[in-house]
């Protein structure tokens, strides 16, 4: 090796430690042993926090669980919360991108939509169980409940926040109706409609692992809420971890699709 | 072709003269109000009509008859009152604490690099889980029942406000800082006239967002661990068989969210008098 190209690794290696190893790095490690450290000192010396478990109880935990279980729990959640999201996916884009494009399509649906969003999706879980005879069906109907109208909401708000410019532009160069809800509106809508779907994948997660809890037929929120009932206070903690860190590799996920569609915006 | 211009004036003059005249009608019966109209009585009307003729397992659902009957039978009694009044408090209770801790943390994240980095990570960590996760913890953790209702609001409003409050003030451009400093402002006069009210606009959205998670998250808490409570009082109408107290349930919960978020708009509408003009203009944008 030339003393020219050890030169060249050295630099490089140089760089990549001056990225890694540095004050902002050691202060975000920090932050998280600060965390742990503070959760085990509150649970070991003051006398109210002592029912809670202590991180290193919970780690234990980790190596008791049982794989096979666990993950046909995190299986199942996760279709539940897949099947809901897609149908108010399927259902609310169309619906969003028709009140935000079409004038006589907003008189006729925004209000009846209107009137119907401020119930909160949980408060429908009565109604659910007493209308659908299978649990599956009732979960499904929750999450895709949970998801629908922050997809409307967002399709509709940025179909509705695009910059006039681009639409007149477009017609100054003879584009047609359907070229300009295409090619126009709905790039120029992407980043908030996928915003929309951002927070509709959370609410998404929550109304699973409240429907779960109340119908306790499998899934991570039966998981937590089972071992409740049974006090192993570690396994609640690591479960409501484990919810984290799905809803967190879902909204990742739509990350990645957004970043797919919205290339031009890596251009910019 | 001068003939031709002329019938197109007077068609036009025409239909002016006919627009004046029914100016009156037309403001009440123009498109917009009738097809809204249809919009919200097909609502009712399809509703009646599913579970008048039964289809499917609409047989089992109230319809809005009864549903008006029992609802006037329940706002005269008392359980009502208390029942709303308490999920208003456990609301109001965790978005409070909610709003106290969430609005100076974002601030001081979204403005100190080093602050940020100290508790950004942990909070990221925590952000994914839903409130409603919370629920067994609380339960532990709490040895009044109230608490751990409210607490379980508090985790559900917390993290839209902060993340919002953060964006805002990352949000504000950077000249403003530049002219401060330039005018020889010291950090705290920099806190509060540049970072507070740059950030509020993007508060008021979170706090919006916030209340509405928080109305999730008490009929959550109140379903699994409650005794009074509008949460508590569906459940229960649902284990009693009194259905349409359930669709009466879900009404007032959906109108004292749809009442508390107007209420947080009015609020931030008196905080920032600088954003009005524009979020009118967004408002008409998105009606029209």
């Amino acid at each position: 090796m030339s003393t020219s190209e050890l030169n060249k690794s050295f630099h490089f290696w140089k760089q990549v430690r001056r990225k890694v190893v540095n004050w902002t790095t050691l202060r975000r490690i920090m932050s998280i042993v600060l965390f742990l450290m503070a959760w085990s000192i509150l649970v070991q010396f003051t006398g109210h926090f002592q029912q809670i478990p202590k991180p290193l109880a919970v780690f234990h935990a980790l190596f008791q669980l049982e794989p096979g279980v666990i993950f046909t729990e995190i299986l199942r959640s996760f279709l539940r919360v897949l099947g809901g999201f897609l149908i108010g996916l399927l259902i609310g884009f169309p619906l969003g991108v028709a009140i935000g494009y079409s004038r006589i399509a907003n008189y006729l649906f925004f209000p009846a939509v209107e009137m119907v969003r401020p119930i909160p999706p949980i408060a429908w879980i009565p109604l659910t169980v007493l209308f659908f005879i299978e649990i599956e069906s009732q979960i499904v109907f929750l999450t895709f409940y949970g998801a629908f109208f922050p997809i409307v909401y967002n399709t509709m708000g940025g179909i509705s926040e695009v910059d006039i410019r681009l639409p007149r532009a477009a017609m100054s160069f003879g584009i047609n109706r359907m070229g300009m809800l295409w090619k126009i509106i709905l790039p120029a809508a992407m980043p908030q409609i996928f915003t929309g779907m951002k927070v509709a994948i959370g609410i998404t997660w929550l109304m699973v692992v409240a429907a779960e809890m109340i119908a306790s037929k499998g899934g991570l929120g039966y998981w937590v809420w089972h071992h409740h009932t049974l006090m192993e206070y570690p396994m609640v903690i690591l479960g409501m971890g484990i919810i984290g860190l799905c809803g967190a590799l879902c909204s990742l996920g739509i990350d990645a699709v957004g970043n797919h569609f919205m290339k031009w915006r890596n251009i910019f | 072709m001068n003939n031709q211009t002329n019938t197109i004036s007077k068609e036009i003059n025409e239909s002016d003269f006919v627009f004046e005249k029914a100016s009156f009608f037309s403001k009440i019966f123009n498109i917009k109000t009738v097809l809204n109209t249809v919009s919200i009585l097909s609502l009712f009307v399809i509703w009646g009509l599913l579970v008048h003729f039964g289809i499917y397992r609409f047989v089992l659902i109230p319809g809005p008859a009864e549903v008006l009957e029992w609802g006037i039978d329940w706002m005269g009694s008392k359980d009502f009152w208390i029942d709303a009044s308490l999920s208003t408090l456990r609301v109001l209770g965790g978005f409070t604490f909610a709003c106290l801790i969430a609005i100076p943390t974002g601030l001081m994240i979204g403005w100190n690099k080093v602050f940020s980095d100290l508790t950004f990570p942990t909070l990221e960590i925590l952000r994914p889980i839903p409130g409603i996760a919370y629920i067994p913890l609380a339960i532990l953790f709490f040895p009044w029942e109230e608490a751990s209702v409210a607490f379980i609001c508090f985790v559900g409003a917390f993290f839209p406000i902060l993340l919002n409050t953060i964006t805002g003030v990352r949000m504000i451009d950077r000249d403003f800082f530049r002219a401060a400093l330039c005018l020889g402002s010291k950090p705290k006069h920099i806190f509060w006239h540049i970072v507070v009210p740059g950030a509020l606009p993007s508060i008021s959205t979170g706090a919006a967002l916030g209340m509405g998670i928080a109305w999730m998250a008490v009929v959550a808490g109140e379903m699994i661990s409650g005794k009074w409570g509008l949460g508590y009082r569906i459940w229960e109408a649902y284990t009693l068989i009194r259905y349409p107290l359930i669709v009466d349930g879900m009404i007032v919960i959906g109108l004292l969210g749809l009442c508390s978020s107007v209420i947080i708009r009015y609020i931030t509408l008196l905080l920032i008098p600088w954003r009005k003009a524009i979020t009118e203009s967004l408002d008409e944008s998105i009606t029209k």
